[in-house]
């Protein structure tokens, strides 16, 4: 049998000219990959890579949600009506439940403005916040982070804490031109300062390593913590505003051995599934600037300079 | 020369076009935000290794690599993590390809689980010196299902090479 021409790969594999050796690109490819984990994790010099490689894969990634997207959106034309009149009765309950309260945020607002003027306090903060959707659940399973679609462009920062209607998600660690990424919560390396609002006591909530929930650390065996008790961001940090919800106490299991509780709570924000967030601004960007030196000390520097 | 007894039928050469669209169908797979979930398999490792095998001198350990790293920053991994797993799972696929392609493909199969098993264990333990959290026992079935998916794969990107050398109108293809 005579095979045409063109069917048989005829190239024969070059004698001489056939480049590094498998062993010798496996070297230089591992040793940069290793160089490339430390200037990462311990310098932290990689982020003009990153910002380059993020960039050019964003569109890349907003076109290949549209698939998603649509076949979520194909189940909620099918149930549509269903779903709108269940909704519409659930945030009308809610609209009801909320009426009384919001009825008197003015007022009380009002009342607290004055109360401070009287006070001579500083006016309470306003913070800016902006809108945000999340472009999809990083799929990186020894991590809790999530990519959102606003970036440095839209004016985000490192840092800026994020929530939602539940409360807080997370925080912007890393900012990319076109998009950021917030890590939630539940991550192993997250924290945030809480206040009990039920005893005024301050602690610190951390993730767990398995990514169940968070806890509460170093609190003492006789700390006064109930299962049930709403804890809610402190302030103190200069980063999250006050008064936002951050999660539930699940359990407290008081060990007698080692002299502390051991508190497991709830995000009262799901960290999953989620999709329209805030993002509000750091605190600490409108806080007044740290005084230099006290005036007096300034003047008797002058004094001396002028000797 | 010899062939190796499996291939019944001598394949077309490759066309490097399809080698190239196959690999970014492959990322464009891994890109899809489907959440987070241990036991996904890795589509771009699966592809990277079928050309790995069947084309080494076409696809090697320098693509790898860049593939690699472009999937640390799509998952905010530890810059390098994808891409020394990747390196490793081209450098050991490129020394078993000559064998590899003397055996039926369900026999590829359970041979290429050990290497996808590797290439996350490489990832996990570069994770836990990293200090990241624990992904749970779900990790486990990911390499399973990689190899599950080896003679599907095997059939699909290898049918542009079986085609007939001279169509006529009872073989159009």
């Amino acid at each position: 049998v005579v095979t045409p021409l063109g069917t048989l790969d005829r190239t024969p594999p070059p004698f001489f000219r056939q480049g590094p050796s498998a062993l010798t690109k496996l070297t230089f490819c591992s040793a940069l990959a290793v160089f490339l984990m430390v200037a990462d994790t311990r310098f932290k010099l990689t982020q003009p890579l990153r910002t380059v490689v993020a960039t050019a894969l964003n569109p890349v990634e907003r076109v290949l949600r549209v698939p998603v997207d649509a076949w979520n959106g194909a189940s909620d034309y099918l149930m549509g009506l269903q779903n709108a009149l269940t909704q519409e009765a659930a945030a009308r309950a809610l609209l009801a439940k909320q009426a009384e309260r919001a009825s008197r945020v003015e007022q009380l607002q009002n009342e607290n403005k004055r109360l401070r003027a009287l006070l001579d306090l500083r006016p309470a903060i306003t913070v800016r916040t902006q809108p945000a959707e999340v472009l999809y659940e990083a799929s990186d399973p020894f991590s809790r982070r999530v990519i959102i679609d606003r970036g440095s462009t839209q004016g985000i920062t490192v840092a800026s804490p994020v929530m939602n209607e539940a409360g807080v998600l997370g925080q912007v660690t890393r900012v990319y031109p076109l998009s950021a990424e917030v890590t939630l919560l539940t991550d192993k390396d997250a924290a945030i300062p809480v206040l009990n609002t039920r005893t005024q006591g301050r602690s610190a909530a951390y993730g767990t390593a398995t990514g169940s929930g968070m806890e509460l650390r170093f609190m003492a065996g006789n700390a006064d913590v109930q299962p049930g008790d709403v804890l809610h961001t402190s302030g103190v940090d200069g980063i999250y505003p006050p008064g936002i919800a951050v999660a539930k106490v699940l359990s407290v299991d008081r060990k007698v051995d080692t002299g502390f509780a051991k508190v497991s709570l709830q995000p009262l924000a799901p960290a999953d599934g989620i999709r329209h967030v805030l993002v509000l601004e750091p605190l600490s960007l409108q806080m007044p600037p740290r005084p230099d030196l006290p005036a007096e000390e300034v003047v008797l520097r002058k004094k001396g300079a002028r000797k | 020369m010899i062939m190796p007894r499996s291939s019944d039928q001598l394949l077309l050469p490759v066309n490097p076009l399809f080698v190239w669209f196959t690999l970014l169908l492959a990322f464009a797979m891994n890109l899809v935000p489907l959440g987070r979930n241990p036991a996904m398999p890795d589509f771009m490792a699966l592809v990277l290794v079928f050309w790995n095998v069947h084309q080494p001198r076409r696809v090697g350990v320098g693509l790898a690599f860049v593939f690699g790293l472009m999937m640390d920053v799509h998952d905010g991994a530890v810059l390098g993590q994808h891409a020394l797993a990747y390196t490793l799972l081209s450098f050991f696929a490129i020394t078993i390809h000559r064998r590899l392609r003397w055996f039926t493909v369900p026999s590829q199969a359970v041979q290429i689980l050990p290497l996808f098993g590797a290439a996350h264990a490489v990832s996990f333990i570069v994770r836990m010196v990293a200090g990241g959290m624990l992904p749970g026992w779900e990790l486990l079935l990911a390499p399973v299902f990689e190899a599950l998916l080896w003679p599907p794969v095997t059939w699909m990107l290898l049918a542009p090479q079986r085609r007939a050398p001279d169509p006529d109108e009872n073989r159009p293809l």
